[in-house]
């Protein structure tokens, strides 16, 4: 049989090409496979919890587990705990509470989605007008370099310290107008009707987006200018050929094909937000709280009311939530995993939460995948 | 493109294009328009500026607190009474490694540890109870001190109030209450001197108690070889302490540079002590340096070689795969993996090293199911995918020409990603690693979580089993402690002081990959 010509010859050399290009591949598979291992695990312990009744709809409470005579276990609310303990009599053996683990995760899920939402909407703003400047007006220079600067070692400062930043700026200095300034303001400058005093917004949902919104803002700034240069040169050109001022060029034929990018990397900035615990460790969360945040405690109005005070007390409602801690789904799970013990009553609260938070989080950052790749094809010039 | 482009007149564009009209504080409303803009990216310089500040506000003010609280300790004679406490931390150390020789079988040998832990336990009484009884005054002056200062904060809040008020009745009571605080500060001279009057009398406990401590040694049985070594260094420390006791002098004034020193090469960090707070953060930068240290040797092979092997050798249908996988893991939080830690790699790693397959891993069988390794595993694993996405840039960034050039000159596939691309890139590489090694050091939850919050120096005598150790570090201290602590303590401001450690090295591992990414940029041009 004459010898396949074509085949390569078995030399040391190649097998030493392949011993080689096993090795590297290996070290790939090993990081895909355990993502994929992590991602399943947490899957198939979650999600049974997770789709339960009420534990996307229900607050966070305690959990009591009471033990009978016969050896079952009933796990259950603190307010149905009396009743049954009361029904069972004799048969009540003894009780067992687990904080924070009951209920459902209401409270934290909107907590997230309300500190987003804050920190989202400035930081947008900041960065699509930062990186406007970026790519459409800057001429190089030594501001220009020091905005980079700037913006580069501000995506490599710890999130703690941008934690601590938060705690200083927000919680303990940041303007508010009041009638009464509270004696540990920096400084008060009377406006006349009322003051302006550099008190702090105390631990809040404003605090905590503010922090969150420093913590995202490099990467909104980053992956808006790419979008913006992007755009393909010859639009501007044509634009300002035709007479328009930069700014109409900017807002007609620059930003129109960059919103879509800019809004995929925002998606993507929202998965960061909504992951970050240090920064709202002491800005904004709570390990527990039993009402939304609307759900604010105000004097009643008297039966004679008018429309006007109804209508303050539902801007005062309204504006509550911004102002009152939160809890939210990172701290939540952090509680879980610090501070109560590992057990077959804590593992719903635990597994169910870390399921949903890293769904949720999952999905946001495929889904900019998905739309990058998706929108990559639709805008080709 | 100029504005003094002719238009016709009359059309919107021409008046939006000409200048000086329609002008606002002297400024058209484009340039208006870019310095809008411009101000909103100054907000980044701002930030980061602000960002120093806050922490320097709150955490300057440590060095003044730390230094009057160690002016304390040693004028209270806290001090004095640490010096005598040495050696008999050390007995005690002494005394509890008889006390587990102690559960041998042998009857004969129980005897004689029973005895010499005896001896031992009796020979240090007098000296232990005359340092208790100093210690006692010891924490009575201090007590003195403190509330001294805090009514003497409170005074001079007082007076400031008085002469800030233009109310004279107001000013009247103000100045009247301040006054009625006024309380002398504590007198250390007189106190302290009771403390030393038993100087001798405590020193010659020290020296009965080496010569009985120098008897029992020489009977003790040969089974606890280790005890009967450590007998003459711990004599030495107690001559040593001896001595130092005797040259002791509370009057020595305490330096601003002590309070720096103890700070940052301070082998202790304890807090909420009724004795004496210390801050030094050695132990904490040690915890983090480790766990760096771990990550990186873990995640730098993998992410380089995943990186080449997608760069150079994948298909498109496993790039497609390896991708997206490894970009997916940045969205996962860090406290979900912290979460993992607890709930599963801590038990697997536990149970793997009770494999009598591995016990010649050093360390192994580990103690602590949360440790330096378990967290740095989990660093490590965060840290890929900032390395391999920079890794990857760098090896795309190499010229086409390098590697066409090689492969004409008749190298293999390998040679030429070994010998030329890999090299061509080395520098990039090298920044997307030190890039890695930021996001690792920063990292909070994880290591708050995973890492075992010990917060002592690792015990170096286990050589690598050292990583299966508990550790603290410097940002998980933070966030453990801030939230439990008084606003404007020395607590307070000395993680602020971490805080701003943190910050710094933040910054100089962020510069130094610049710097190496830019040097590479050159070379290429």
């Amino acid at each position: 049989m004459t010898p396949n010509p074509f085949a390569g010859d078995n030399t040391r050399t190649q097998r030493r090409e392949a011993a080689a290009r096993w090795m590297l591949r290996i070290g790939s598979y090993l990081v895909v496979v355990l993502t994929v291992a992590i991602f399943l695990f947490i899957t198939i312990k979650g999600l049974p919890h997770a789709v339960k009744p009420g534990f996307l709809t229900e607050l966070t409470s305690t959990l009591h587990v009471i033990e009978t005579k016969t050896g079952e276990f009933i796990q259950t609310g603190p307010a149905e705990a009396d009743t049954i303990k009361k029904q069972l009599g004799e048969a009540f053996v003894g009780e067992k509470t687990i904080s924070y683990s009951g209920g459902g995760i209401l409270g934290p899920i909107v907590g997230t989605a309300l500190l987003v939402l804050v920190s989202v909407s400035v930081a947008l703003f900041l960065g699509v007008c930062c990186a406007i400047y970026l790519s459409e007006y800057a001429k190089k220079g030594k501001f220009l370099e020091m905005v980079r600067l700037a913006i580069l070692n501000l995506a490599g400062v710890p999130s703690v310290v941008f934690g601590l930043f938060g705690l200083g700026a927000f919680v303990l200095t940041a303007p508010v107008l009041t009638d009464a300034p509270a004696d540990r303001a920096v400084f008060v400058i009377p406006l006349g009707f009322t003051n302006l005093s550099f008190q702090g917004w105390d631990t809040c949902v404003l605090s905590g987006g503010f922090t969150l919104a420093f913590v995202i803002l490099p990467v909104i700034i980053t992956a808006s200018e790419q979008c913006l240069q992007a755009v393909p040169q010859g639009f501007r050109e044509t634009s300002m050929a035709l007479g328009a001022t930069r700014w109409q060029t900017i807002w007609r034929s620059v930003l129109p094909f960059a919103t879509p990018g800019i809004l995929t990397s925002t998606i993507l900035g929202i998965a960061r937000a909504a992951g970050e615990t240090a920064p709202i460790m002491f800005t904004a969360a709570l390990a527990f709280k039993d009402k939304l945040p609307w759900q604010k405690d105000l004097p009643p109005l008297p039966a004679d009311a008018g429309m006007l005070a109804q209508w303050e007390q539902s801007v005062q409602r309204f504006l509550g939530i911004f102002t009152e801690s939160v809890q939210a789904l990172p701290y939540h799970i952090y509680t879980l995993a610090a501070k109560i013990p590992q057990n077959e009553y804590s593992e719903q609260a635990q597994y169910g939460s870390v399921f949903v938070f890293l769904v949720l989080v999952a999905s946001l950052a495929a889904s900019s995948i998905w739309l990058r790749v998706h929108l990559r094809k639709k805008y080709k010039w | 493109m100029s504005s003094s482009t002719s238009t016709t007149p009359g059309s919107l564009g021409s008046k939006l294009l000409r200048k000086g009209r329609d002008s606002v504080l002297g400024m058209d409303p484009q340039k208006i328009i870019k310095n809008f803009f411009g101000a909103n990216s100054g907000i980044t310089i701002v930030v980061l500026v602000l960002i120093m500040v806050f922490l320097l506000r709150e955490g300057a003010g440590f060095l003044g607190t730390y230094h009057q609280e160690l002016e304390v300790y040693r004028k209270a004679g806290l001090e004095f009474c640490d010096i005598a406490d040495t050696p008999l931390k050390e007995q005690q150390l002494l005394t509890s490694a008889l006390r587990r020789a102690k559960t041998t079988t042998d009857a004969a040998l129980k005897t004689a540890l029973t005895d010499a832990e005896d001896a031992f336990d009796t020979a240090i009484e007098p000296a232990a109870e005359i340092l208790l009884e100093l210690k006692t005054h010891a924490t009575e002056t201090k007590e003195l001190a403190t509330e001294h200062h805090t009514l003497e904060a409170g005074r001079q809040q007082l007076l400031e109030a008085a002469a800030g008020t233009s109310d004279a009745k107001h000013k009247a009571d103000l100045l009247k209450e301040a006054e009625l605080s006024k309380v002398d500060a504590p007198d250390y001279a007189e106190r302290i001197a009771t403390m030393l009057e038993r100087r001798g009398e405590l020193s010659q406990a020290l020296t009965d108690y080496t010569t009985a401590l120098e008897t029992a040694a020489a009977t003790l049985p040969e089974a606890v070889s280790d005890v009967k070594k450590a007998v003459p260094a711990h004599v030495a420390t107690i001559r040593k302490a001896t001595e130092n006791l005797q040259k002791w002098s509370w009057e020595e004034p305490v330096s601003y540079f002590t309070a720096v020193r103890s700070f940052l090469f301070g082998s202790a960090w304890i807090t909420n002590s009724s004795w004496h707070d210390i801050y030094g953060v050695v132990p904490l930068l040690v915890g983090s340096l480790l766990i760096s240290l771990v990550a990186l040797l873990l995640a730098t092979p993998i992410s380089i070689s995943a990186a080449i092997y997608t760069n150079q050798f994948a298909t498109d249908r496993e790039k497609e795969i390896i991708k997206p996988v490894i970009e997916f893991i940045q969205a996962i939080p860090s406290v979900v993996l912290g979460f993992i830690g607890i709930a599963v790699v801590g038990d697997l790693i536990k149970g793997i090293s009770q494999w009598e397959l591995l016990s010649w891993v050093p360390g192994f069988p580990i103690q602590e199911r949360l440790n330096i390794f378990n967290a740095g595993f989990l660093l490590a694993f965060m840290a890929v995918p900032t390395m391999f996405s920079l890794a990857e840039d760098a090896l795309n960034n190499v010229p086409r020409a390098y590697a066409e050039a090689s492969d004409a000159l008749g190298a293999t596939k390998l040679q030429t990603v070994f010998r030329v691309i890999v090299p061509a890139a080395l520098s990039g590489i090298l920044s997307a690693i030190l890039l890695g090694l930021g996001r690792v050091v920063g990292e909070t939850m994880v290591v708050l979580l995973v890492a075992g919050n010990r917060i002592a120096i690792p015990d170096f005598g286990d050589g690598v089993g050292v990583i299966f150790q508990p550790a603290h570090t410097l940002t998980g201290i933070i966030a453990q402690e801030l939230g439990e602590v008084s606003r404007g303590s020395s607590h307070w401001q000395a993680l602020f002081m971490v805080g701003i450690l943190l910050f710094l090295i933040s910054l100089a591992v962020n510069g130094c990959a610049r710097a190496i990414a830019k040097r590479f940029e050159h070379s290429k041009a």
